[in-house]
């Protein structure tokens, strides 16, 4: 008796210092043993009686355990106690995640909450980028825009409207309009004169806007005709003004050069000739590729079909310049 | 698209701009499935949602200026967001920054370090038209054209005038590629939807006040968007430039109001939208609600219409966008209150 209590007193000290997993190869086989039994068929009568005998043989070992060495008696112990257990830790950690799941999913639901938000489209969660083609092509009728059936309210971006019909009538438009007739009497000012300025004589008074003298527009100076800034507008080909300018400049400069250059027969020096390119560089960043495709036909002399390109020329000028600015 | 387009018949065509023009009077089959509606219909429904375009009319280009009176109620934001959902549609859109030395379309766009010439340009001969159009990568049947740099003069004299011939010039793009489309222009045939043609809308974004901004603006625009927000001071400015370009013969005149909180209006802290309509007696385009993705997206020169998913006030761009190629109105506006919770909300429906 005494040495039973000894025993279990013994076995009570020694489990919490041994680890629970000393061998799971042996549990599993041990599983894997009792499944064999129970698949073959053998009857519960059988089964019982097995169970008994292996207890009471347990229970031998337990009592003739001080002989036997300790780590076969903890492994035999464990796998009795283990089963239960990890069927237990395994529930445990079920349930729990089934918790958080559920919590996780609620939470997602809240209204308020940042997730809402992005379902709402008030948060964007994709990336800045070039934009794409919408899935649909609707505005009134979308997954964003539901359309109650009696058409009394509209859900948009979630969120349930009602709907108010406008009421305003033709005969109101008009009121309006007569009223503002009334009120607001005006001519569209269609000449421009700084204060102090002399009235022409063709002019109808009404129509003048007088500028002051400190107003931003009253600093304009208007050095441009009026037939030459309407010429410009509708020039479809060509060389701009400006560049044609310049190019004739530098033609100029250029010759004036080789002049003195055939007096003095002076090599030009890579940097002069450097410098004199620089024009072309600035106005036609797309020299490169005007020349490369050198479709702008419409241009008489070669070196200016060179300048005439512009930054920002993605109109008629050259389809394929157009193709590639598509592609970017 | 243009293709997709051809499909539908003439009976749902009429259907389709009915339905329309009592916005939102679209039936909504695909998503009640619990009533059974007739089989055909229902094809046909669903056909069209992916087919559907608005039907352009009014005769090319519209010159469309947006105004408001009032500074900052949105003019630029409404120019860049419409002008984009065009785009989007399909029609070809020039829209023009005629904010003399405070020009921020660009910047809205995301443009601004593709200005190079500027309306002040072509009409000092440095350059032509087509090379201060800057087209948009993201759609290119939009550009952009900017009428001065900050600091350089636009000769007022005949701003407005200038304005004019540039939509002149514009119109006569489309003659020119039709005319002589010769190896010059490659791409000639398909003007439109490529945006070399003469454009489908021409865009004003007008800068505040009624100076000679304001004058030159609106010389070539035969109809207007008038921005306002729901608050007195905005309104009378919008009653007065309403009265102004009605004295100057521009009588399709329609408004957006932006910056609508529904919340407020709910609490009566702030005008509702058929509040102003009565004080102005002007159909409807559009309430734009006000939505903290609108200033985001200023900062990020990224239009709102573009975003995905689209935000509420990016939809409320887009129906605008609609129903100005269709010259439409709302006849219905959204009013915020409790949802109902009925049998099919809990479906969804
Ligand atoms: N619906 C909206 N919700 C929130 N903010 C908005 C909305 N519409 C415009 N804003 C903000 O209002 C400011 C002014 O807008 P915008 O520049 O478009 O006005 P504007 O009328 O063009 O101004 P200006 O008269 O100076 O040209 C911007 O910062 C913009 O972000
Ligand atoms: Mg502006």
């Amino acid at each position: 008796m005494a040495s039973i209590w000894t025993l279990h007193f013994h076995s009570l000290s020694v489990r919490p210092s041994c680890p629970f997993f000393i061998d799971s190869n042996s549990s599993t086989r041990r599983r894997r043993r009792h499944r064999f039994l129970i698949t073959n068929g053998i009857s519960t009568q059988q089964f019982k009686q097995q169970c008994i005998t292996s207890i009471s043989k347990f229970h031998h070992q337990l009592l003739t355990s001080i002989s036997i060495p300790m780590p076969q008696f903890l492994t035999n112990r464990n796998i009795g106690i283990n089963l239960p257990i990890w069927v237990c830790v395994a529930v445990v950690i079920l349930v729990a995640s089934l918790r958080a799941l559920s919590k996780f999913s609620r939470k997602k639901e809240r209204p308020g909450s940042v997730a809402d938000l992005v379902r709402r489209g008030q948060l964007r969660s994709d990336r800045r980028g070039i934009s794409r083609n919408l899935k649909y092509e609707d505005p009134f009728d979308n997954p964003l825009v539901k359309v109650s059936k009696s058409k009394s309210s509209v859900e948009m971006c979630g969120k349930v409207y009602r709907l108010a019909p406008v009421t305003l009538t033709q005969e109101e438009q008009a009121v309006h309009q007569r009223r503002r007739s009334r009120a607001y009497q005006w001519k569209r000012p269609t000449v421009f004169l700084k204060e102090g300025e002399s009235v022409p004589p063709d002019v109808d008074p009404d129509t003048i806007r007088w500028i002051p003298a400190n107003h931003p527009f009253a600093t304009t100076s208007t050095d441009i005709g009026e037939d030459f800034a309407h010429k410009n507008v509708s020039q479809k080909h060509g060389v701009p003004f400006r560049i044609q300018a310049e190019h004739e400049a530098l033609q100029r400069k250029l010759e004036a050069l080789q002049n003195e250059e055939e007096l003095n027969k002076v090599v030009i020096n890579p940097i002069n000739a450097k410098e004199f390119e620089r024009p072309f560089n600035s106005h036609g960043r797309l020299n490169d590729h005007a020349e490369k495709t050198s479709l702008n036909n419409q241009v008489k002399d070669p070196l200016s079909s060179k300048l005439d390109s512009s930054p920002n020329n993605f109109g008629s000028a050259s389809s394929s310049g157009e193709d590639q600015n598509l592609k970017l | 698209m243009l293709s997709l387009y051809n499909h539908p018949t003439t009976t749902t065509t009429t259907t389709t701009t009915n339905l329309k023009s009592h916005f939102p009077s679209i039936t909504h089959l695909r998503h009640s499935p619990t009533f059974p509606k007739p089989k055909p219909k229902t094809l046909t429904k669903s056909l069209l949602q992916w087919n559907r375009k608005p039907q352009l009319s009014g005769e090319t280009p519209r010159v469309v200026v947006v105004t408001s009176g009032k500074g900052g109620v949105g003019k630029t934001t409404t120019t860049a967001n419409i002008g984009l959902s065009l785009a989007r549609l399909g029609f070809s859109v020039v829209a023009i920054d005629a904010d003399v030395g405070l020009r921020n379309l660009d910047l809205l766009l995301g443009l601004e370090n593709r200005v190079n010439y500027t309306v002040v340009e072509i009409l000092n001969g440095e350059c032509r038209l087509d090379q201060a159009l800057v087209r948009d990568k993201r759609w290119s049947n939009f550009e952009l054209l900017c009428i001065s740099k900050p600091r350089s003069k636009l000769p007022i004299g005949f701003g407005g005038k200038a304005l004019t011939w540039l939509v002149e010039a514009l119109k006569a793009r489309g003659d020119k590629t039709g005319g002589n489309g010769t190896g010059t222009n490659g791409s000639g045939s398909g003007s439109s939807s490529t945006g070399s043609g003469c454009p489908d809308f021409i865009l004003i974004d007008c800068p505040a006040g009624i100076d000679a901004g304001f004058i030159t603006a609106i010389t070539p625009a035969n109809e207007a968007v008038l921005i306002t927000t729901p608050d007195i001071t905005a309104l009378r400015d919008a009653d007065r430039v309403t009265g102004l370009l009605e004295c100057d013969g521009i009588r399709d005149i329609k408004m957006i109001v932006n910056r609508v909180r529904t919340d407020m209006i709910k609490g009566e802290d702030m005008m509702s939208v058929l509040d102003v309509q009565e004080m102005l007696g002007l159909p409807l385009l559009g309430v734009i609600p006000e939505d903290s993705e609108v200033i985001r997206s200023t900062n990020r020169g990224y239009p709102l219409v573009l975003n995905k998913p689209p935000t509420l006030a990016g939809l409320a761009f887009e129906q605008a966008a609609w129903r100005l190629v269709e010259q439409d109105s709302m006849q219905a506006v959204m009013v915020e209150e409790e949802p109902k919770r009925g049998f099919f909300s809990f479906f969804g429906g």
